[in-house]
């Protein structure tokens, strides 16, 4: 079998079908970065101030957060004044 | 499928590729036998390369671990099989014994890898890291954490959109979706079990909320917040990104329990948990922790030292039973607990609760025993045939175990039962030449 180095995926797409869970996944995570970043940009947030934004549950935001976290797209702030909740903030690669 | 085996020869298969088939191998390669490790994760190291420090001397786990696994990787007498797993094995004879490797496709040729990242970063997908224990995702192409061995890139096949972002982002053409199965037949002389323990599974006590409460976790998920690799910028409660200033510890949980069907103590989680506590006493100076405990068991050397340290410091230890966990509209549990002291049921409130679970056996090993049995004990680990003279012994000559395969244990013990297996491998593949 022939199959050029570097484009090795169209092999694989023959004979593969990618699972419609896999897919509204991506979708839905990417529905969910978008709407955190954009909410981002109006000024650092903590985890419930964003959830309540964004009207999703602050385990789901907590979760898709720190994904974001991870990937680079968002840093830690300051605490807030009861020390307990950090604002986050987006970083130089959104901005 | 026969003629699809590529043919291997070792002297000795370790099965498991934790700390106590990694030091068993180490033991055996540098006398000079030759050893293959098959591990069935996409790297070696087991559980222990994914804690944060080790009771009762507080080393950092990994400064422990590294470079012993990368003793391991660079050893010549070593070779590492990940993603692999036994499917059977056979002893045809002593000293000759037969086993099928099913090596399962990575999409990445390890060797070319250069760990650069670019691909994890093209990656559009997001799915629960397993190496974090859930608590953050990870890409569908990525490095496994940061200090796996080998530390080279996976493509998760079952969560991948097979749009091509990473292999066009990868420099060096490493990632190859032409990739399949492999299998392997193995010729060796000795066999050592080494397959580790599975964490209990706190849904099985839906009592305790696990799950529905996002701000109960588990002790390995606590490990993980507290090591240098940690999913969050500090510790955190999942529920809502509160910074906890009142956990509490739930011990025994699915451990000297009938009702979850393992009635025998784990050994190690008193101590992780009296662990924990002092180190989350150093990350956040003004949280409060409360033990809810039935006995402490601080057998080992320097261990009651370190809970009367844990004490001296501020530790709160309750001698009670949890009952039931229950969650306030703002995230935090009510604990409903019998206190065994004064004899009566109470109830508090904790902001964060961790499930000090047990440790289960990893079974299924014995399963691909073909011919000779490979018997279990009656809590199911590796049955140890001789365990007060050779404990490393099992009921198939020239088939050792090593570590948490034969029951609960700690590090130190893992690695002194790796000597055993080790030695005990030495003297059966000395005879050979008798
Ligand atoms: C939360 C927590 C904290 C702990 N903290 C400490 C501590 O501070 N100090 C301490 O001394 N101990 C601690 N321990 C205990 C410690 O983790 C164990 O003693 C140690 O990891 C046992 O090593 P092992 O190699 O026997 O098993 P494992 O670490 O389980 O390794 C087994 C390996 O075998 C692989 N495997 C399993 N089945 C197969 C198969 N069929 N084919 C191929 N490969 C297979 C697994 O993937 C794994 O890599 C802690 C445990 C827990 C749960
Ligand atoms: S092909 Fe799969 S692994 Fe690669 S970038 Fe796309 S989704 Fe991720």
């Amino acid at each position: 079998m022939n199959v050029e180095k570097g484009k090795t995926v169209k092999f694989l797409k023959e004979k593969m079908t990618v699972d419609k869970e896999v897919i509204n996944n991506l979708k839905s995570f990417n529905k969910s970065k978008k709407a955190i970043i954009n909410s981002l940009k109006e000024g650092s947030k903590t985890v419930p101030q964003l959830a309540k934004d964004l009207n999703i549950s602050t385990q789901d935001c907590m979760y898709q957060l720190m994904s974001l976290l991870k990937y680079g797209f968002v840093k830690t702030g300051e605490i807030d004044d009861m020390d307990e909740y950090f604002y986050y903030e987006l970083t130089e690669k959104i901005r | 499928m026969e003629n699809h085996y590529k043919e291997l020869s070792y002297d000795v298969l370790v099965v498991g590729g934790g700390i106590a088939g990694g030091e068993a191998a180490l033991n055996l390669a540098n006398i000079g036998y030759k050893v293959i490790i098959v591990e069935k994760e996409l790297s070696i190291g087991g559980k222990m390369i994914l804690l944060s420090k080790v009771f009762p001397t507080l080393d950092c786990a990994a400064c422990i671990t590294t470079p012993k696994i990368s003793e391991i990787d660079r050893h010549s007498n070593i070779s590492i099989f990940t993603s692999s797993e036994i499917t059977k094995i056979e002893k045809k004879a002593e000293y000759e014994f037969v086993a099928i490797i099913h090596q399962k496709p990575r999409y990445v040729h390890i060797e070319d890898c250069t760990g650069c990242q670019l691909c994890e970063e093209a990656c559009p997908v997001n799915v629960e890291d397993q190496y974090q224990y859930g608590l953050v995702g990870r890409k569908a192409a990525y490095i496994p954490f940061s200090i796996a061995s080998p530390r080279v890139a996976a493509i998760d096949i079952e969560n991948c959109t097979l749009c091509g972002a990473c292999e066009r982002a990868c420099p060096t053409s490493c990632i190859d979706f032409t990739q399949t199965d492999e299998y392997f037949r193995l010729k060796v002389n000795s066999v050592i079990v080494a397959t580790g323990f599975k964490l209990f599974d706190p849904l099985k006590i839906p009592r305790y909320g696990f799950d529905r409460f996002k701000n109960v976790i588990t002790s390995m998920q606590m490990e993980r917040q507290l090591a240098p690799t940690r999913p969050y910028n500090t510790i955190l409660r999942p529920g809502d990104g509160k910074m906890p200033d009142n956990i509490a510890y739930v011990l025994c949980t699915g451990s000297r329990d009938k009702s979850v069907g393992n009635p025998i103590c784990s050994q190690v989680c008193c101590m992780y948990s009296i662990k924990q506590a002092q180190l989350l006493m150093g990350a956040l100076p003004m949280a409060d922790i409360t033990i809810y405990y039935l006995h402490i068991r601080a057998f080992g050397k320097g261990f009651n030292e370190f809970y009367g340290q844990a004490q001296e410091m501020g530790v709160e230890f309750v001698k009670g039973k949890v009952a039931k966990i229950k969650s306030a509209d703002n995230g935090n549990l009510f604990l409903r607990y019998e206190d065994f002291e004064d004899g009566i049921v109470k109830e508090a409130e904790h902001d964060m609760v961790v499930l000090s679970v047990g440790i289960l056996p990893n079974m299924g090993i014995d399963d691909v025993f073909d011919g000779e049995d490979l018997n279990l004990d009656e809590f199911n680990f590796i049955q140890q045939s001789d365990p007060l003279a050779s404990p490393a012994k099992t009921s198939i000559e020239g088939v050792f175990v090593a570590g948490t395969a034969s029951g609960p244990m700690d590090i130190p013990d893992s690695i002194l039962s790796s000597g055993a297996a080790s030695a005990e491998a030495t003297s059966y593949l000395r005879r050979i030449k008798s």
